[in-house]
């Protein structure tokens, strides 16, 4: 893997990480629990492994610089993992003695709901990057229960079936907006298919566009 | 209704992540001045954590039985706090003017979430309306997480929070959100 990789990984995992945490605090889930402390190991290795790379392509003193803010992200990356394993350790306590938490995660902005997927609803039978759920509702799947049992932050090639429960991150419009695909109240609208020259223009058009608010956004100040 | 010491835990929750949010825009845009914003809110939380410590001290007098909730609140708190250290560290890295490799960049956009940038143009439906009455992340899937309007900024915009033409947009989301979230704002796309 490319220090490039490694990074995006961390960033993945440390957002991912998060809220498996909090979910297994609110469902009482030891097996969650065990998934947020497999990824912090799994984060502690992606750490050195980017240590180990940073620093052999370290050759002079711009190098050197520029590297060391890449360490220092690494390392906060995994320090939000430490503090999730920390969340997930509360489970050792009976949940009547941490009634906060569920009231908290249940107020919060974004909040995490489990979800039923009705034998009725349209998702049945897709992938979860054929219903670009995100897109279409802002939630993020964290986690699938299905017959062969629970896949934490699920590949985009997994498919939805009729009973699946899905343990989602959200604002309430879009959660609930997706309680009513997943009952089948509401059929799912599927994006009608680009043809590929289009899609590659508006990325080519999105990227420039990026570049010029990202240089608008520079503050004055930063110029230096 | 929620308790007080509950309330002031999800505000030490929300925080948190909106400053991990802000942490990464300000790695991935350079940007000094997000970056101070992450430590402003640290400083905020200093406060918060010392008053639900205060809070429970109290409590701790009157109901001995909740020593184990105690217990498990200060605990929930530390990692919490831990969180938004880690977000001001990569703040501060911002700050030293050491967040500057093209790979940090890099590896932010290639990530699951990624961050963009969108302006509203005059003819935008976006302009002139509040992120309420538009839902924008039901419908985009993109996450405002700031706004630059002339000099300034407005973090953590809330459902009252009005849009104008001229401001720019910076949010989190999936890339397949992206291209829509641009087009709404610059108003090519009409629909929302």
């Amino acid at each position: 893997m490319t220090v490039r990789e490694l990074l995006t990984e961390m960033k993945d995992m440390s957002e991912v990480i998060i809220d498996l945490a909090y979910a297994s605090l609110m469902y009482n889930s030891t097996s969650m629990a065990e998934r947020v402390r497999g990824l912090e190991d799994e984060m502690d290795d992606l750490k050195f492994a980017t240590r180990y790379k940073v620093l052999l392509s370290s050759r002079t003193r711009e190098d050197a610089r520029q590297l060391s803010g890449i360490l220092e992200v690494a390392s906060a990356a995994d320090r939000i993992s430490d503090a999730a394993s920390d969340i997930v350790s509360l489970l050792r306590f009976p949940p009547e003695k941490r009634p906060f938490i569920t009231e908290m995660l249940s107020k919060a902005d974004e909040k995490i709901r489990m979800i039923r997927i009705s034998a009725d609803s349209t998702m049945t039978g897709n992938t979860i990057g054929r219903l670009q759920i995100e897109a279409s509702t802002g939630c993020k799947i964290i986690a699938i229960k299905n017959r062969r049992g629970w896949t934490y932050d699920p590949e985009d090639e997994m498919k939805l079936r009729a009973n699946d429960v899905i343990i989602v991150r959200g604002t309430d419009d879009g959660a609930d907006l997706l309680v009513e695909y997943a009952a089948g109240r509401k059929d799912w609208v599927f994006e009608e298919a680009v043809p590929e020259y289009v899609v590659e223009d508006e990325a080519e058009e999105d990227l420039q566009n990026e570049e010029e608010l990202s240089e608008e956004i520079r503050g004055e100040g930063d110029d230096e | 209704m929620m308790s007080k010491i509950a309330s002031m835990l999800m505000e030490l929750k929300d925080t948190s992540e909106m400053m991990i949010d802000l942490a990464y825009s300000s790695l991935l845009y350079d940007n000094t001045e997000i970056a101070e914003e992450v430590i402003a809110l640290s400083e905020n939380l200093e406060g918060l954590s010392e008053k639900i410590q205060d809070e429970i001290a109290q409590a701790g007098r009157t109901m001995p039985d909740e020593m184990a909730r105690a217990v498990v609140t200060i605990r929930l708190m530390d990692s919490i706090m831990g969180i938004a250290s880690a977000a001001e560290s990569i703040a501060d890295v911002v700050i030293r003017g050491l967040g500057d490799h093209p790979v940090l960049a890099m590896s932010i956009r290639d990530s699951d979430t990624t961050m963009c940038l969108a302006k509203i143009a005059d003819d935008s439906v976006l302009a002139d309306r509040t992120f309420g009455e538009v839902s924008l992340s039901t419908t985009s899937g993109m996450f405002v997480i700031a706004i630059r309007r002339g000099k300034d900024y407005i973090f953590g915009p809330g459902d009252t929070t009005r849009m104008m033409a001229g401001d720019i947009l910076i949010a989190r989301g999936p890339d397949e959100g992206v291209a829509y979230f641009k087009d709404l704002a610059d108003g090519t796309e009409k629909s929302i």
